[in-house]
């Protein structure tokens, strides 16, 4: 081959094989802009039909038509694969069909995906809560109301520690309802029926304290919240604060006179004002005639109850020979008179403790007490602090 | 290390150097080396991104066509109607009939094999209309409902395209046959959004050898293609991939049996497919119209009993199973539904491809496997997504035998090494099972099917290949030095039968001397020169023993032995060969 062709060669090469890239360019670049356009119309059709399912599938989620929401969320999902609301929609449809199962197994992805959502933190801790993993549930619980939630939700953090602590108390955790119940009151503004909810909570673990606190609280903002009165009554009078209890109860009563139970704890509440001998700053004659009046009903008491009159006590001093509380009873009623009382103050307490140890035995055989007895029995918890 | 000797550099050439490498040295004029570097080497590199380019876009436009027949046959929601679930894949069924007998008859079955029919028969050459046809009728197929996947059409794509540019270009045969290949990487790498396994399969399955200049193109071309499909889609995966965990070395025994279960799965598969396609084919030409509008009618009916998940490649219902979202009892019937589904379509010739049917049986098959034996042995951990996952690869392993694909998609596909071990123990006995029950793989026995004898990768893998060391000969006779007299060699050959002795020249190469040269030089009056004067011209390349064998015919017939070198230390001889050596060890090759 002489130089010659060579350099004819390399000439032909190079015109033709440049040539060919710049056109093998130029047809990517058309090929390319072509591609964006359809691209850009994929894409927008895709977007339509995920947004028209979608709306379709969150219509008929807050409708509570679960069962129409899953094929539109289903749907949604097939133009938005991985839209994070439609699978949360779609997992929520689920649950509302009580395709539990189903909706865990979207609901912990999503929770793989964004763990710091409340929503389904939340939903979470309802699926453990209902297949009985507490342990579980009380993490989801916890996550939820530490978690993120969306502007305008804020207040579901509060929801769900409501939740929690109803979740707790189901499975009878009152301890650990009540630590969750007093983080709960920091986050309890003073609108009336919240703290309506919280006092409410805290009367069923029997934190009398803390329920008085917040029904008090919800009584500022609306004086005439019946159920902050009757609340606040109920927990004056689990503290024992039976005037307070006297005071709210009443209020409720007149503003709801149809309320039988506050009406019967008022009048309890009234007969343990009457009939408590030690309370303070009252006259002694006045005090005499309620140990009287207390002894008398405790023997009415003994004679409806003969099983609690026959019960037996401790001696009550060495040498003395144990005896029922019948006999007790008609021992000391002789006694048990204005001048005997005047005489031995003494007899104050022995013929109240009597009465006591009467109420509470007869309560345990004989069911059902009386006003009177039931107001014996709660001035006995008053001062014997049982 | 010291560096090579020239010697070794030399006489070892032959290992790493082409013939037409060492052809293209003579002449040598600026003109030349222009042409062999820049287009030989470096343009055809530039081309594989081009090729990747084009297949990257083609695929893109691919999908969209694919969802696009799905929108307007099936519907845009989720739950099809009853009428649309039997109507579309029927009268789908119909239109591609029409368009695979009479419009692009090369568009029918997947497009492995016509990619290896194009590099190994028709010097790369795949008509244009090959890939139009398989875009229309595949995207039609698949959008209505067939039980097929969009991977294999997109690997036929890719080559067709490869294949249009490289006539364009007007390359050498050698180059346009592997053109082809390197666009079927492209196009499997955009289709199935995972590089790696496409240039793997392309390897292992199409070209079945590993050289830097392939390899270079392929991955070159497979990424080019990747970059441009997710400019496009996105990088996301075809599926979510959930947290993959091992958490005890005892759960291997329960990916062992997923092996195991997948294995004769497998086996069921394709040899459904080898028994009913023949049938199919055979069947009065008039049929060939209605086979795939049957196959349609019975994918419907498969769907609308409660099964739509066959329809279509069913990547979301993959998602689904991987996140644990069906039960194991409904994700057997399922893996056994889409056995039955895509038989039906690929049996009836309808165009489209084996990847995502086999991917979606493996993914319920593992799913369904890992729940059952969790049912059963509950302290057994379950996660779905991981023998969903495993359960991919042992089909890939067992139906497709393509073991590294099979490792190396799972990998890629999750992005986790952690499930390599079950991955590599599962497809072991898939790929075992399947070998052993069906010792024919699906891609050869459907080429064979069509008449073609196109070349068996597998069978090429687990050739044997002879090596120098199956046919060398102990050295016979005395070794002789450069330093030595003619009449050393003279008092040699009296001393022994052999013919040839050999030389050890000086810088560890050697040369040898026949008797009657050796004769011819002392009647000459040289018995007192050094041999290594005589024969300083004369030096011959040596072998390893571990070389193969046909590396030996390259010097066998211009001198009488060639000497083989021990590699640690190349001057002492382990052996000697000869062109007969070379030549009665293929023949017992033969026997054998």
């Amino acid at each position: 081959m002489t130089a010659q062709s060579n350099n004819l060669d390399l000439s032909q090469y190079l015109r033709r094989e440049p040539a060919m890239l710049a056109i093998l360019s130029f047809i990517a670049i058309v090929f390319f802009l072509v591609v964006t356009a359809i691209s850009h119309l994929y894409f927008g059709q895709q977007d339509a039909l995920a947004q028209r399912w979608s709306s379709r599938g969150l219509a008929d989620l807050n409708s509570h038509h679960y069962d129409a929401a899953i094929p539109e969320y289903r749907a949604a999902l097939l133009y938005s694969r991985d839209n994070f609301d439609y699978r949360l929609g779609l997992a929520q449809a689920l649950m509302g069909t009580h395709r539990t199962a189903e909706a865990y197994a979207y609901f912990i992805n999503l929770w793989a995906r964004h763990p710091e959502n409340g929503v389904v933190n939340v939903e979470l801790a309802r699926i453990a809560a209902e297949r009985g993993d507490t342990a579980e549930a009380l993490r989801y619980y916890h996550n939820a109301i530490y978690a993120n939630w969306p502007a305008g939700q804020e207040n579901q953090a509060r929801e769900t520690r409501f939740e929690l602590v109803e979740y707790l108390l189901r499975i009878n955790s009152k301890t650990q309802a009540q630590s969750e119940l007093i983080s709960l009151a920091a986050y309890v503004d003073d609108d009336a029926t919240q703290q309506d909810r919280l006092g409410a909570l805290f009367l069923r673990i029997s934190d009398n304290e803390h329920a008085f606190a917040a029904f008090h609280r919800g009584l500022t903002a609306n004086p005439r919240d019946v159920i902050a009165l009757t609340g606040a009554g109920d927990a004056a009078y689990g503290m024992g604060r039976y005037a307070l209890a006297v005071r709210y109860l009443q209020q409720a009563v007149d503003l709801n006179p149809h309320d039988y139970i506050s009406n019967d704890r008022l009048r309890t509440a009234r007969f343990v004002m009457e009939m408590d001998p030690f309370r303070p700053q009252i006259r002694v004659a006045d005090r005499n005639r309620k140990v009287i009046e207390a002894f008398a009903a405790a023997g009415d008491r003994l004679k409806a109850c003969p099983v609690a009159a026959s019960y037996g006590v401790k001696a009550g001093a060495p040498g003395k020979p144990a005896q029922d509380l019948g006999a007790q009873w008609a021992s000391l009623k002789s006694q048990i008179t204005p001048g005997g009382l005047h005489r031995d103050p003494d007899l104050v307490d022995t013929a109240m403790n009597l009465v006591f140890t009467v109420e509470r035995q007869a309560s345990e055989w004989c069911g059902t007490p009386s006003d009177k007895d039931a107001a014996l029995l709660l001035i006995a918890k008053l001062h014997e602090g049982s | 290390m010291g560096s090579i000797p020239e010697a070794h550099k030399s006489t070892t050439v032959a290992e790493t150097v082409s013939p037409s490498q060492a052809v293209s040295v003579e002449g040598l004029t600026p003109a030349r080396v222009l042409r062999s570097v820049f287009r030989e080497e470096r343009f055809f590199l530039i081309l594989s991104v081009f090729i990747g380019v084009f297949s990257g876009l083609a695929v893109v436009c691919f999908r969209f066509a694919i969802d696009w027949c799905r929108i307007y046959l099936l519907g845009t929601g989720a739950e099809l109607s009853p009428w649309r679930l039997i109507l579309a894949p029927t009268l789908a069924g119909l239109v591609i009939a029409v368009l695979a007998i009479h419009v692009f008859p090369a568009a029918r079955g997947s497009g492995v094999n016509q990619t290896k029919a194009a590099l190994y028969i028709y010097d790369g050459y795949i008509p244009f209309k090959t890939a139009i046809g398989k875009f229309i009728a595949s995207s039609v197929a698949i959008g209505a409902g067939h039980s097929l996947g969009p991977e294999d059409p997109s690997l036929q794509i890719g080559a067709t395209l490869a294949s249009a540019i490289g006539r364009r270009m007007k390359l050498s045969r050698d180059r346009m046959r592997l053109l082809a290949p390197i666009g079927a990487a492209a196009g499997l790498a955009a289709a199935f959004n995972a590089p790696i396994s496409a240039v793997l399969f392309v390897i292992e399955e199409v070209i079945g050898r590993w050289t830097a200049g392939i390899l270079g193109s392929v991955v070159l071309s497979a990424v080019s293609s990747v970059v441009v499909m997710r400019w496009f889609l996105g990088s996301e995966s075809l599926f979510r991939i959930p947290p993959v965990e091992l958490r005890r070395p005892s759960e291997l025994i329960a990916y062992a049996i997923l092996g195991i279960i997948g294995g004769f799965a497998s086996v069921a598969f394709s040899t459904g497919i080898s028994a009913l396609r023949p049938r199919c084919r055979n069947m009065p030409p008039w049929t060939q119209y209605f086979q795939p509008a049957v196959a349609g009618l019975l994918i419907g009916v498969i769907a609308m009993l409660g099964a739509p998940q066959v329809m279509g490649a069913g990547y979301e219902y993959m998602d689904e199973a991987m996140h644990g979202q069906f039960t194991w009892q409904f994700l057997a019937i399922l893996a056994a539904l889409k056995i039955i589904a895509t038989l039906l379509s690929f049996v009836s010739g309808t165009p489209g491809g084996m990847f995502a049917p086999t991917l979606f049986v493996g993914a319920m098959l593992g799913a369904a496997v890992g729940g059952a034996e969790h049912a059963l042995l509950p302290h057994f951990h379950y996660a779905a997504g991981t023998y969903a996952l495993v359960g991919m690869g042992v089909l890939f392993a067992g139906f497709l035998r393509v073991p590294m694909t099979s490792v190396f998609m799972v990998l890629e596909v999750s992005q986790n090494y952690t499930i390599i071990v079950p991955v590599i123990v599962a497809n072991t006995f898939a790929y075992v099972i399947s070998r052993t029950l069906q010792p024919t793989p699906i891609f050869d026995l459907l080429s064979r099917q069509d008449g073609l004898d196109l070349p068996s990768m597998e069978e090429i893998r687990e050739e044997n290949i002879l090596r120098v060391e199956d046919a060398m000969q102990p050295v016979s006779g005395p070794v002789l030095n450069a330093k030595d007299p003619l009449d050393s060699a003279i008092l040699a050959f009296q001393g022994c039968a052999a013919s040839v002795l050999m030389v050890r020249m000086p810088g560890h190469s050697w040369a040898c001397i026949e008797r009657e040269q050796a004769q011819t030089l002392l009647n000459e009056g040289k018995g007192a020169e050094t041999l290594g004067t005589l024969l300083k011209e004369c030096e011959i390349p040596y072998v390893h023993p571990d070389q193969p064998l046909d590396t030996v015919l390259r010097y066998v017939d211009r001198w009488p032995q060639v000497p083989v070198a021990n590699r640690a230390n190349l001057s002492k001889l382990d052996g000697m060969i000869s062109q007969r050596d070379v030549l009665e060890r293929y023949r017992d090759l033969g026997r054998e």
